[in-house]
């Protein structure tokens, strides 16, 4: 794509399609450098690897050659002939993306015969392809259009003599993400490539010759991936485009917001687009070590649900028992009365699933000065132990882009299929090129790549930890030189929870002994929601259950909508706040709403799953009255009495920052370390295991609704209704 | 001949509006304030604004403050003559109660500047 910036394609030194990072390099892995070949670009030498593309070779020196079919993170097809290039002494021009250099090649990429053979192709993709460009949703950002403006003929020969119109395709029905308007297919077959090399779900493919070669899915079938939003980037033409955004706005008309995704624990970075107030789409933006260029369906089609349901002015309850809205200052006035009458022990805080890093400071500092010690959040994790003291044992450690180096991955009752589709994708990318195996202790679940199933029983942990196990698992993680394990936090939920993380640590610890490289981590958990790390790090304590059982007064819910604290549960005199952005779960319970920002309309920290600090930006203003979440709790401070002593957003970070350094290192992300401590903590903790391993997702249709704002979503419903009826059609 | 010029030029004096010095000047600006501080008591009964003598008196002073720091000849004269033509408009009833009253500004909000006051008003 002429669109992607040169930077990338300068980045990539190998042949390989491995991501380009040059940080990630362990020990064993570093391979003597073969001896580098000359060739010359235009006159330019460059010295490249022996197997390197021409077309990698040229983008080494800044120049770009255009293309449709080739991509970076594909596999080469050359099918598209826009890359033809001259080289010296060949007799034809050679497809510069599958050709690789030679000693001493000479390759003229402005020559009049390179221009000719472009020209030549240009030209019979535009006769194959109609001039609907004014009503077509790529219109702006279609590299046929503008490969056409730089390296097309300003004329045509093609006429339709015989007035039977041109070629013209049937369009299919893919689902109700992904609008298709086949007619415009140039057969660049990046689609295909993505389905089955990224996705795992192999149901593209083309039919027919020629002219009457087809892409499609054979029998009419929903494309049944949750990574399926790529390939309407990936799509070079307007063939593939996004459904919920159809007709709805034009690339230039759109203002763009960086920013970061809240719907699943990765944190991927992600483009606002932004048009009167309203958020339009949402795109992927590279970041190497987290997304690559990808994103997962619910972060990138759930923007709709930031428009519906909506809590848009403060609300109080009436004397019948209903909510009705009122002005900030009398909710303010009635919450901080309620919080100022109630004694310090029976006042509790629970932060939910979206709440940003700045208003779980502000509201952990309100309750520790109101008296109290009460702040959890929704998601467990056992506290026996080392607990969340050291901060590897809940964290990430590999890191994401590391899973693809790992030459083992021992999944523990995790879904990371739909937990984190990202981690997922890069898993079967390391699987598909690096001859990565992978094993899970869990229920069987499709995770788009063979796998060797352990069982779902939680002692397969325990023998495993223990190496009393005979299965062949435990055969595989003794001989792995860079073994990962991962184990699903959903997982510590119950009694078991602290057991099987002791296990877990344990089993880690030992393959992490036997390494040669010492600097590889091992233990990984993977958290389900994109505030837990952040909470954690501040000193929140998981769970509620504990907490519940004291029979708290005075509930503060921050954004908490998973249903874990609930109107039975409280006494029946309970005060309930909430303080969120969308009327679900927690808001149905409240006697005070107040309403908040979701994550597109503050600027907030997130910390995902590996313990990376990340900020959003203010893409849109929050709707009606709604405020920034840390303001509602400072102002809440001032009128209860207890001042919370920060006014600005530079003054709340300075505060994060003396909690944790890494709050507001953005982008940054530690090692961890302490793994042999924290097991010796958890020894004692090593009791039997004998319950299963059950996850909450396991098919596509679980996946699309899990927080307040996909629960909203229009899309997100169509979706689960549309993958229903594709599992009951016969295909 | 072009040098005697420019200093002709830099030399010349400008034509004075009513005074001719300061202490001039000085002297009717103190005659304005007078003429006003003695109709004060006019206005209050006039216009039956609800304000006191004493309020009257300090807005007075304040605008006279507002002003300590013109020194140009020219502009205290333009000043006073305009406050003539104030006081003069206040005497005929041209104004009325809502031209005095604006002295004082009764329908502006003050902005908030605490925290408090802007998260209510939900300005940043």
């Amino acid at each position: 794509m002429l669109r992607q910036p040169l930077s990338r394609a300068l980045a990539l030194t190998s042949p390989v399609r491995a991501a380009p990072l040059t940080a990630r390099r362990f020990a064993d892995q570093v391979q003597a450098q073969p001896e580098k070949v000359e060739v010359f670009i235009d006159d330019q030498p460059v010295h490249v690897v022996p197997g390197t593309t021409v077309l990698q070779a040229a983008a080494q020196v800044g120049v770009e050659i255009p293309r449709f079919c080739y991509h970076e993170r594909l596999a080469v097809a050359g099918n598209c002939r826009m890359c033809l290039v001259e080289v010296e002494k060949s007799p034809k021009p050679v497809a510069a993306c599958a050709m690789p250099v030679m000693k001493g090649m000479r390759v003229k990429t402005n020559s009049d015969l390179t221009r000719k053979a472009r020209e030549g192709v240009m030209e019979f993709l535009l006769v194959n392809h109609p001039l609907d460009c004014p009503i077509c949703d790529q219109g702006g950002e279609c590299d046929l259009q503008d490969q056409s403006m730089a390296f097309g003929s300003d004329k045509s020969r093609f006429t339709d003599i015989h007035f039977s119109g041109k070629r013209a395709v049937e369009d299919k029905d893919v689902g109700p993400l992904i609008k298709t308007i086949m007619t415009r297919c140039i057969h660049c077959t990046r689609c295909i490539r993505f389905a089955s090399e990224v996705a795992g779900v192999d149901d593209f493919g083309t039919t027919g010759r020629g002219t009457d070669m087809q892409v499609g899915t054979y029998v009419e079938k929903m494309f049944l991936s949750e990574l399926s939003g790529n390939i309407i980037d990936l799509c070079p033409v307007g063939a593939l485009t996004s459904k919920p955004y159809s007709f709805a706005a034009r690339p230039w008309e759109t203002r763009r917001v960086d920013s970061v995704d809240v719907l699943d624990p990765l944190g991927s970075n992600i483009v606002v687009a932004t048009r009167t107030n309203e958020v339009l789409r949402i795109l992927p933006r590279t970041n190497e070590e987290i997304n690559e260029e990808w994103l997962a369906d619910k972060s990138r089609f759930a923007c709709d649900g930031l428009k519906r349901q909506r809590l848009v002015s403060p609300m109080l309850v009436d004397s019948r028992g209903n909510l009705t809205p009122v002005d900030w200052e009398d909710a303010i006035v009635a919450t901080a009365r309620a919080l100022r009458d109630c004694p310090p022990d029976k006042l509790l805080a629970v932060a939910g699933d979206l709440a940003d890093a700045e208003s779980l400071v502000a509201l952990k500092d309100l309750v520790n000065k109101l008296g109290s010690e009460n702040t959890c959040t929704e998601q467990y994790f056992p506290l026996e132990g080392a607990g969340i003291d050291l901060r590897s044992s809940y964290l990430l450690n590999t890191k994401i882009a590391n899973v693809e180096d790992a030459d083992f991955v021992l999944l523990i009752g995790t879904n990371v299929r739909f937990e984190a589709p990202l981690l997922n994708a890069r898993i079967r990318k390391s699987f598909i090129h690096k001859e990565t195996d992978v094993a899970l202790v869990g229920p069987k679940v499709d995770l788009t790549y063979e796998y060797m199933h352990a069982g779902d029983s939680a002692s397969i942990v325990k023998d495993l930890a223990t190496g009393t196990s005979s299965h062949a698992v435990a055969r595989r993680l003794e001989q792995a030189k860079r073994p990962v394990v991962i184990l699903g936090a959903e997982q510590l939920r119950g009694p078991e929870g602290a057991a099987l993380l002791a296990y877990t640590q344990q089993l880690a610890l030992k393959l992490h002994d036997k390494l040669a490289d010492k600097s590889w981590k091992v233990l990984n958990v993977l958290q389900r929601t994109a505030s837990q790390v952040a909470a954690l790090d501040i000193g929140y304590k998981p769970g509620v259950g504990g907490a519940l059982q004291g029979g708290p007064r005075v509930v503060y819910l921050l954004g908490a909508d998973s249903g874990v604290v609930t109107r039975e549960a409280l006494p029946k005199d309970a005060f309930v706040i909430y303080q969120g952005h969308h009327g679900d779960v927690g808001a149905q319970i409240a006697d005070v709403v107040l309403p908040g920002a979701a994550y597109t309309e503050k600027r907030a920290t997130y910390v995902n799953a590996e313990g990376r600090a990340q900020q959003t930006l203010l893409a849109v203003s929050p709707p009606g009255k709604a405020r920034d979440d840390w303001k509602i709790i400072r102002a809440l401070s001032e009128v209860v009495g207890e001042r919370l002593p920060y006014d600005n957003l530079d003054e709340v970070r300075a505060r994060m920052s003396e909690i944790s350094p890494a709050l507001v290192a953005y982008g940054d992300v530690q090692d961890n370390n302490y793994f042999a401590q924290a097991t010796a903590l958890a020894q004692s903790l090593q009791k039997s295991l004998s319950g299963k391993l059950d996850v909450k997702l396991k098919q596509l249709e679980d996946y699309f609704m899990t927080d307040p704002i996909s629960r909203a979503s229009p899309t997100m419903a169509k979706c689960i209704q549309a993958v229903i009826k594709q599992k009951q059609s016969p295909y | 001949m072009a040098a005697r010029e420019t200093v002709k030029s830099a030399c010349k004096n400008v034509r004075p509006l009513v005074s001719a010095d300061f202490c001039e000047a000085r002297r009717r600006a103190l005659g304005l304030y007078r003429a006003i501080y003695r109709y004060i008591p006019y206005i209050v009964k006039h216009f039956d604004i609800p304000k006191s003598e004493e309020d009257c008196r300090w807005k007075l002073r304040e605008y006279f403050y507002r002003n300590a720091c013109v020194t140009d000849i020219r502009v205290i004269d333009m000043l006073v003559i305009k406050g003539y033509m104030e006081l003069k408009e206040m005497k005929h009833m041209w104004q009325q109660k809502g031209h005095v009253m604006a002295h004082w500004n009764p329908t502006l909000e003050p902005k908030p500047y605490d925290f408090i006051g802007k998260f209510l008003e939900g300005i940043d």
